[in-house]
């Protein structure tokens, strides 16, 4: 029963990944984000100005739309979000959770993706980096997640569609124990979920 | 498979009994005290037949291990021993203190063992090598493979014939581990590394378990539903149990000294504040109605008071809370970054961890404030402070040695002693209560 139930998830899961996957940029035309914010920020404007031509195309893989952080970790995927992704990461100060400037740029992209796209319904994950305490980090992801989707509401995006979760420390995309690696973890990132079947 | 173990583990009794009168404690052993000398002796094997299961010199090791843990006692090595303890006597008159004094052995644990099927019987006794007189004389059964069990209990009475009080040598630190994967699973060990088991087992990520108030379940969170919520694991039925799956975060859940209420921090669009749950995990009151972080609540021994950590002043800082007049005050005012609090067991002292520069480190602090002492000082991270019962030890989380592992260290901060050693990281350590 819960087998099954599973099974038709990730079936769910798959084809909400080909629907949504279709309005994406294809890989080969974008350039790679490198994880500093300002570039990536650049990066998802490319993405938004090539929206318009490739509406048509079909077969994006999965990586277009990222599983959710605790999919791929149970996967064994990366939890990296793909450079290919409409909807780009936005980075936060250590043991802050206000916005900066350029993660309103990425948001004011995510949220035109979201107006064009407006059956998809988004997960805000709030992560953090390693260094303090993993209960008082779990509780600056939520606060994270929350300022990114309270800036989306005020851009227009129906707070329905929006749901946060915190990771806090828990689910980093690099390990090192460096400035660089740990300014990565301080995001929150956005990922596409399926309706859900009522239970 | 993993629950079945844990039932027969917990399911447990030892019988027990003197075989001579206790005397007045001696107070000679603590902080800042010279190490006491002492000799632990190979059991001596009174049955017929082969040691069968080496418990002769196990239960030596076992005893050794626990008074070189404490801290206060040196434990002489075991190749200086002059007599044979198969052939020596256990018991006073039926051997020579002197093979013991040369040595330089002011303690003396003797002991015999024999082993009828399942079920093993110890004797152990402690003798004042100075004074030629027995101190302390036990005589336990159980089963053969607890026999580190019997050895914990007899370091137990060593420790309050020094001290006054009980040894913590049968408690437990449960703990997350990530064993190499890249999972985050609940354990349970021994302070000596035995008796390791997983408790969870869901391949996602479970955090903060805490003990409850009996020491029979842990509470923690996880994230195998999705949805961080807070789960009761039975060790004795190896009952799992949602105890509060409210959509967002549920987190740090710690039950009250009187059993009956469990502080935890819940999150509702973002924002999360502290709250008592009742016994089934429904909501008694709210203690916080802040827009700030407030998290990782800890009790106050007699359960009037919660110390836990809230940004609201702008950086993490701890704060403590009178339950009956719900006034708040701030405890910390140096460093900032402070968080992890743990109100020790005698109530005086709360454990913390620190920023400083770049790194981590564990500090203590009055309940009335003041001047924070540090216990940890080095070139690594030092975090999640758990008190032993007593109040006289800390286990802790390190990477000094690269990951993180669990240390132990007395209340002083001296002795700190490495005791896990996984593959993975080890982390938020919870000692139990005093088990039976």
């Amino acid at each position: 029963m819960k087998v099954q139930f599973k099974a038709l998830r990730y079936f769910v899961v798959a084809i909400a990944s080909l629907l949504i996957g279709g309005c994406a940029p294809s890989a080969t035309t974008k350039p790679e984000a490198p994880p500093s914010a300002s570039s990536s920020a650049a990066a998802t404007e490319g993405a938004g100005t090539q929206r318009q031509g490739e509406g048509q195309r079909g077969g994006a893989s999965e990586s277009t739309v990222p599983p959710g952080s605790l999919d791929a970790l149970r996967q064994g995927k990366s939890t990296a979000t793909p450079s290919t992704s409409p909807l780009q990461d936005i980075f936060f100060d250590f043991d802050r959770y206000d916005l900066r400037s350029d993660a309103r740029d990425t948001l004011r992209t995510n949220a035109d993706w979201l107006k064009n796209n407006p059956s998809a319904r988004i997960e805000i994950e709030g992560h953090c980096d390693e260094r303090g305490t993993n209960e008082y980090n779990l509780a600056l992801g939520a606060k994270r997640a929350q300022s990114a989707k309270d800036y989306l509401v005020t851009l227009g995006v129906s707070a329905e569609r929006l749901s946060t979760i915190s990771y806090g420390e828990e689910i980093p995309v690099c390990k090192d124990q460096t400035e660089t690696c740990w300014r990565r973890n301080r995001r929150a990132r956005f990922v596409v979920i399926p309706a859900r079947p009522a239970s | 498979m993993i629950v079945r173990s844990l039932v027969l583990v917990f399911a447990f009794l030892i019988s027990l009994c003197d075989v001579a009168l206790a005397q007045v404690s001696l107070e000679i052993i603590g902080p800042g005290m010279p190490k006491y000398p002492m000799a632990v002796s190979p059991l001596k094997h009174v049955g017929t037949g082969r040691d069968p299961g080496k418990y002769s010199e196990g239960i030596a090791d076992a005893i050794v291990y626990d008074l070189d843990l404490s801290g206060w006692f040196r434990v002489l090595d075991r190749a200086a021993y002059i007599e044979n303890p198969q052939q020596s006597g256990d018991t006073l008159g039926s051997f020579d203190f002197r093979d013991w004094s040369t040595i330089g052995a002011v303690g003396l644990v003797k002991g015999r063992f024999s082993v009828q099927g399942d079920e093993i019987t110890v004797e152990l006794r402690l003798f004042d090598v100075s004074q030629a007189k027995e101190i302390i004389g036990k005589r336990y059964s159980g089963r053969a493979r607890d026999f580190r069990r019997i050895a914990h209990k007899f370091a137990d009475e060593i420790i309050k014939q020094f001290t006054g009080i009980q040894g913590v040598f049968n408690t437990r630190i449960a703990y997350v581990s990530t064993s190499g994967g890249r999972f985050k699973e609940i354990h349970v060990a021994h302070l000596d590394g035995s008796e390791k088991y997983q408790v969870t087992n869901n391949r996602t990520i479970n955090l903060s378990p805490s003990w409850t108030a009996d020491g029979k379940a842990i509470l923690y969170t996880s994230y195998k539903d999705r949805n961080p919520s807070l789960y009761l694991f039975d060790l004795y039925s190896g009952k799992d149990v949602k105890f509060s799956a409210r959509t967002g975060l549920n987190l740090g859940g710690k039950w009250s000294p009187d059993g009956q209420t469990v502080a935890v921090s819940l999150e509702r669009g973002g924002n999360t504040d502290i709250y008592l749950l009742d016994r089934s995990g429904a909501i008694v009151r709210r203690l916080t109605d802040a827009q700030s972080i407030d998290v990782s609540p800890s009790w106050s021994p007699d359960g009037r008071q919660l110390v836990f950590v809230s940004d609201r002043g702008g950086s993490p800082q701890l704060y403590i809370l009178e339950l009956a007049s719900g006034t708040t005050r701030r405890l910390t005012y140096s460093g900032g970054y402070n968080t992890s609090p743990a109100w020790s067991p005698k109530g005086d002292k709360i454990a913390y961890i620190s920023r400083v520069g770049s790194r981590f480190s564990i500090f203590t602090i009055g309940v009335g404030g003041g001047e924070p002492t540090r216990l940890t000082n080095n070139s690594s991270d030092n975090e999640d402070p758990s008190w032993s019962p007593d109040g006289r030890f800390v286990v802790f989380s390190s990477n000094r040695a690269g990951r993180y592992h669990l240390y132990i260290m007395q209340a002083s901060g001296e002795n700190q002693r490495r005791l896990t050693g996984s593959g993975g990281d080890d982390t938020k350590p919870s000692w139990s209560p005093r088990l039976d």
